[in-house]
């Protein structure tokens, strides 16, 4: 062993302790890092499993060629093809059997009286297809439906709605249908396709509820006969579809679903994940610099003695690094398999939270075991760097000089740089969303400005601490007065402490921002464009839901409280090319219980060959009133449209309208999104309220809501995202107290002699403990409040963007409670941080740490 | 100082024993030591290396506690307290100077200076005692300054100042002048003497250095853990020539 492998591994065993922190941040960083690949991977290997098996029956799939995808949605629009296609079909040679498949929309309602799922995957209803083979759902109890009204369920929708065979409950499609359970099915021989649920009905039934035509199905699924390959059985299909009809196989089909999953939500959820792991790691780099830092500073005299005994120094620099290197490969590899442990943890945990996963082995692919284990040790090497290079700069002369104050880093050079970077970052933000909004512009001043931050910590973090700490004089007398000098001892130190907390919250404060943004944002829409008095709705959440029945506004006309009931349904439609969402509704009614601004042209006059067009996307395509647009919808017809109108607002009522008499030709499931409602002059709100949702229990019970619920609602979905990235963002923010503590025990390890003077002339143990735990908070509330500041600047930044990359305006909104709230939890979690090395430093033997040399 | 006349000593150990480590290991650090400390007098405690002496001033000053025997400053007996009151008497009726590492580097001399008394929060004390206490250790140019920026010998008298600041009833004294050059050692002895007799304090200092014990009242001489011999207002050869008795096998 050559003598730089022999001192670092010499001191690594004698100050375990130290580098306990490091091992810690490196060791989470990497295990959130791998356990997120290793969870894509093995979610997605299920999948394709899953789908393999529940499909392996299907040898190809007839279907529509076209369809339309409108913005943001993974999943197309396809035409439906006939039902007597099937009987067309089995005929073909080599086919052993042919049936449709009709595939809509359908909610059930569980035994509570509230609606099963629906907040993101899809609530599927369909018709129980006969051939077992064919059939993707599996039978696992009871029977078949045989008549009208008895329905089959996949297990894990019945389990969640409290349902059994033999129940009867509603089925929203949107209608309310009422249905006997026979049956419950398994999805691939699981409860479900994870969160997805199915209710299988006759074929009879499903055409009635499902289609807006009986005789249409979703597609043909066709079964071949011994001996015929699937592309086989593909190729003999296509010569007897009509024009614009395809046949695919089976495994392309399943292919495709495998996919859409993969895309719209693994990929979501891992890229996601991705992010706050590399928020994670950007915050252990601050605090495996420190420790470096601090222990390289400790071991100054050490140093100075080997470079004065004749080391040189490449091997004073090489054994800091040795020293680095052991605690990156021991604490990444700890990571890795720390992270498969989370992966198989997650596995088993899922299924016993309701959320039926997959089963099937770990896949842990080569990637998923060289990137985790790679960033960790670039991560932790990367930060051992510098502090390696300061040791290699020892002067041997050091060992003969007590440094017991650090000022180093509030130099000159550095406040210029930093503010001169500060500048940049705001002149960049600004051009960038005010003056020429590019979103790259204000990006770029984003990461500027962060840059800035730290950069300029050391300098700020004398006068913040000086401030901040200005009350604890006071308050806690000489107690507080040395925290705060301590906290003050080595500005360097102390801001890159505060950084990695800086950095979390930041990040934390940024969301909260954004959110709070988006839901003033979603206030602001409903109450400047919903005129009505109250709101019907299903709350739901993605593809989830069924809507409500086309009926029901119609319905609610009726009573006698109501002026005008409209209900918003939608439809897609390809205008110029590009697939659009199109409301399809009743224009004049619209126009009643909805804001639209200013209108040129007339709301009234569309009927059935007319459109009305949001003034900004008129401005994009070029259109005024009475210009044509076409449309294309999905069944391949083309359409021209006269532009009678021209409206200002679109948040809730969308950019492009048609009436449901232009629309009729064309539909699917008929459902309408929302139903608003405005009641006659003089109608008292709440018993106006009270006879919609009578009326509204006959269609399944959705939700009557006034204005400001409906706001509130429609801003639910930003709640369950914040307390997500909430979640998330405690890793990192865990990581940043670690930090902390782990400077606080160094400083107090360095400082043994000093503290045992105090407690020599008269320093108690808990004011000692107080001493350390209030530099603690001094430390965390530095980082915290920089982090607000970043967090609500860069939240800003991110609005102002929005705002300008996107049609609809975004408010900005500052929540002083939440901020306040993050701030409290900054300060106590200082505390916390600094409880073990304060009892720590409590302990301490007066008679040794006088002794200490 | 209502007790000093009961007692006239300021602080005193009783048959005091202190055995480090077992079995094999152990050691007799003191070996039943009784010595009286006379209030208003400045007393050195000599001995060769390992003879006990800082053992004996650190269970007397209440830092160490003794195996058996007793300790006491004034009628207080240490080995009845517990930590917090122990330390509240160090605080109170203590005093301190160390070998090295004597002050708090974040603070001002004013503020080193003033660390006891901030410490038990006694609002601003008795302002003319610091004053005087002040003038006497010659700092008062230099009361905004930082530890790092004195001398060996002025952080030292900064050390004596404190330890007097808090008027108590005995100052423990530890080698303070083992890192000075003799000049700056003599000025810091100087003022400990000056110091206990202008405002009778008891002094209490540990010294391997005859020069040093000639600046005290009465030098006590532990050899082997025990009390050996005591020596009315010593002079360096006198002490020296004790000393030297120690070294010969007897």
């Amino acid at each position: 062993m050559n003598a730089s492998v022999r001192l670092s591994v010499s001191s690594l065993r004698a100050h375990k302790r130290r580098f306990a922190g490091t091992f810690l941040a490196v060791f989470l960083g990497v295990a959130f890092l791998a356990g997120t690949l290793v969870m894509g991977d093995t979610l997605r290997a299920s999948f394709d499993t899953m789908f393999g098996n529940a499909t392996s029956g299907t040898d190809a799939v007839v279907r529509s060629a076209d369809d339309i995808t409108t913005p943001g949605e993974s999943q197309g629009v396809r035409q439906p093809v006939a039902t007597d296609l099937a009987d067309t079909l089995a005929k073909v040679p080599g086919v052993a059997s042919a049936e449709p498949e009709i595939q809509g929309a359908g909610q059930l309602v569980g035994k509570n009286g509230k609606a099963i799922g629906g907040q993101g995957p899809p609530t599927l209803a369909g018709n129980w297809i006969t051939d077992p083979k064919l059939n993707a759902y599996q039978l696992a109890e009871g029977r078949a439906p045989r008549k009208s009204g008895e329905v089959v369920v996949n297990r894990g929708a019945a389990d969640k709605g409290d349902l059994k065979i033999g129940d009867t409950t509603t089925l929203r499609t949107p209608d309310p249908v009422q249905v006997t359970i026979v049956g419950l099915a398994t999805f691939g021989g699981e409860d479900g396709m994870a969160q997805v649920t199915f209710t299988g009905m006759t074929r009879a039934d499903a055409e009635k509820y499902l289609t807006a035509r009986p005789g249409e199905a979703s597609s043909i699924q066709v079964r071949a006969g011994p001996g015929v390959s699937e592309k086989e059985l593909a190729d003999r299909l296509t010569p007897v579809l009509p024009k614009g009809i395809e046949a695919i196989t089976g495994q392309e089909s399943a292919q495709e679903n495998t996919d859409m999953i993969s895309s719209q939500f693994l990929t979501i959820f891992t890229t996601f994940l991705l992010v706050f792991s590399g928020i994670a790691l950007l915050v252990a780099t601050f605090s495996i610099h420190n420790t470096f830092a601090i222990v390289v500073a400790q071991r100054t005299r050490e140093n100075a003695l080997l470079r004065a005994l004749g080391a040189s120094r490449r091997q004073v620099t090489a054994s800091t690094l040795v020293e680095a290197t052991v605690v990156a490969v021991t604490a990444s590899a700890a990571g890795l398999a720390g992270g498969i442990g989370i992966a198989a943890g997650l596995q088993a945990l899922f299924p016993a939270i309701g959320f039926p996963f997959p089963k099937g082995d770990l896949v842990i692919s080569a990637l998923s075991m060289a990137l985790p284990l790679a960033v960790g040790i670039v991560v932790c090497l990367g930060s051992a760097l510098l502090p390696a290079a300061r040791a290699g700069r020892t002067a041997p002369l050091a060992a003969l000089r007590e440094t017991a104050v650090d000022s180093s880093g509030a130099s000159r050079a550095r406040a210029v740089a930093g503010a001169g970077l500060g500048a940049l970052a705001v002149a960049a933000t600004l051009t960038g969303v005010l003056i020429s909004p590019s979103l790259w512009l204000a990006g770029l001043g984003a990461v500027l400005a962060l840059v800035a931050f730290v950069v300029l910590g050391p300098v700020a973090s004398s006068t913040a601490v000086r401030v901040l700490g200005g009350p604890l004089d006071r308050l806690r007398g000489v107690t507080g007065g040395l925290a705060r000098r301590n906290a003050l001892r080595s500005p360097k130190r102390t801001a890159a402490t505060a950084s990695a907390l800086m950095i979390g919250v930041a990040v934390v404060a940024l969301f909260t921002v954004f959110g709070a943004s988006l839901k003033a944002t979603m206030d602001q829409t409903v109450s400047r464009s919903f005129a009505g008095d109250v709101a019907v709705s299903t709350p739901s959440f993605g593809a989830g839901g069924s809507g409500l029945s086309p009926r029901l506004a119609g319905a609610v006309q009726q009573l006698p409280e109501v002026d005008t009931a409209v209900g918003l349904g939608r439809g897609v439609a390809e205008v110029d090319g590009k697939g659009r969402a199109l409301t399809v509704t009743d224009p004049t009614a619209l126009r009643r219980t909805f804001d639209l601004g200013t209108v040129d042209g007339s709301m009234g006059a569309l009927g059935s060959d007319g459109i009305a067009i949001t003034r900004n996307e008129a401005e994009k395509q070029h259109l005024t009133t009475g210009d044509k647009a076409q449309l294309t919808f999905t069944d391949g017809r083309k359409e021209s449209f006269t532009v009678r109108a021209v409206y200002g607002q679109s948040e809730l009522a969308g950019d492009y309208v048609i009436t449901r008499a232009a629309w009729a030709p064309h539909r699917t499931q008929d459902s309408d999104t929302l139903v608003a409602v405005s009641f006659k002059d003089g109608v008292n709100a709440d018993a106006g309220k009270a006879a919609v949702q009578k009326v509204a229990d006959g269609y399944g019970n959705p939700e009557v809501q006034t204005r400001d619920e409906y706001a509130q609602s429609s801003a639910g979905g930003i709640d369950m995202m914040l307390t997500l990235v909430y979640a998330l963002l405690a890793l990192a923010v865990l990581i940043a107290l670690l930090g902390i503590a782990n400077t606080l025990t160094l400083a107090i390890h360095e400082r043994t002699r000093e503290l045992g003077l105090l407690r020599a002339v008269g320093q108690t143990r808990s004011q000692l403990r107080a001493m350390v735990r209030w530099e603690s908070v001094l430390v965390a509330a530095f980082g915290t409040v920089g982090g607000l500041a970043l967090g609500a600047f860069l939240g800003w930044v991110l609005v102002e963007a929005s705002d300008g990359a996107s049609d609809s305006a975004f408010a900005f909104a500052i929540p002083p409670v939440q901020l306040l709230i993050v701030a409290l939890v900054g300060l106590a979690a200082g505390a916390l941080a600094g409880w073990r090395p304060a009892r720590r430093a409590a302990r301490l033997d007066i008679l040794r740490a006088i002794a200490t040399e | 100082m209502t007790t000093a006349t009961a007692t006239r000593t300021a602080a005193r150990v009783v048959e005091a024993v202190k055995v480090y480590g077992r079995g094999d290991t152990e050691v007799r650090a003191l070996d039943g030591v009784s010595v009286d400390f006379p209030v208003g007098r400045f007393t050195a405690i000599m001995g060769p290396s390992g003879s006990g002496k800082s053992t004996l001033m650190h269970c007397a000053a209440g830092l160490d506690t003794l195996t058996s025997g007793a300790a006491y400053i004034g009628d207080t007996d240490l080995g009845t307290l517990d930590d917090r009151r122990l330390t509240l008497l160090r605080r109170d009726r203590v005093g301190f100077v160390f070998q090295a590492f004597n002050l708090v580097p974040t603070l001002t001399v004013a503020e080193n200076i003033r660390l006891p008394l901030d410490l038990a929060g006694a609002g601003n004390g008795d302002s003319e005692w610091l004053d005087a206490l002040i003038d006497v250790v010659g700092l008062r140019d230099r009361l905004h300054h930082r530890p790092s920026e004195l001398s060996g010998g002025q952080q030292q008298r900064v050390a004596v100042a404190r330890a007097f600041a808090g008027q108590p009833d005995v100052v423990f004294a530890d080698e303070p002048t083992g890192n000075l050059d003799s000049r700056a050692g003599g000025e810091v002895l100087g003022l400990l003497g000056r110091a206990a007799r202008q405002t009778s304090r008891t002094v209490v200092m540990v010294t391997h250095d005859p020069v040093a014990a000639a600046h005290a009242d009465e030098v006590v001489f532990l050899a082997d853990g025990c009390l050996v011999d005591r020596m009315e207002s010593p002079t360096a050869d006198k002490v020296l020539d004790r000393m030297k008795a120690f070294e010969v096998p007897s």
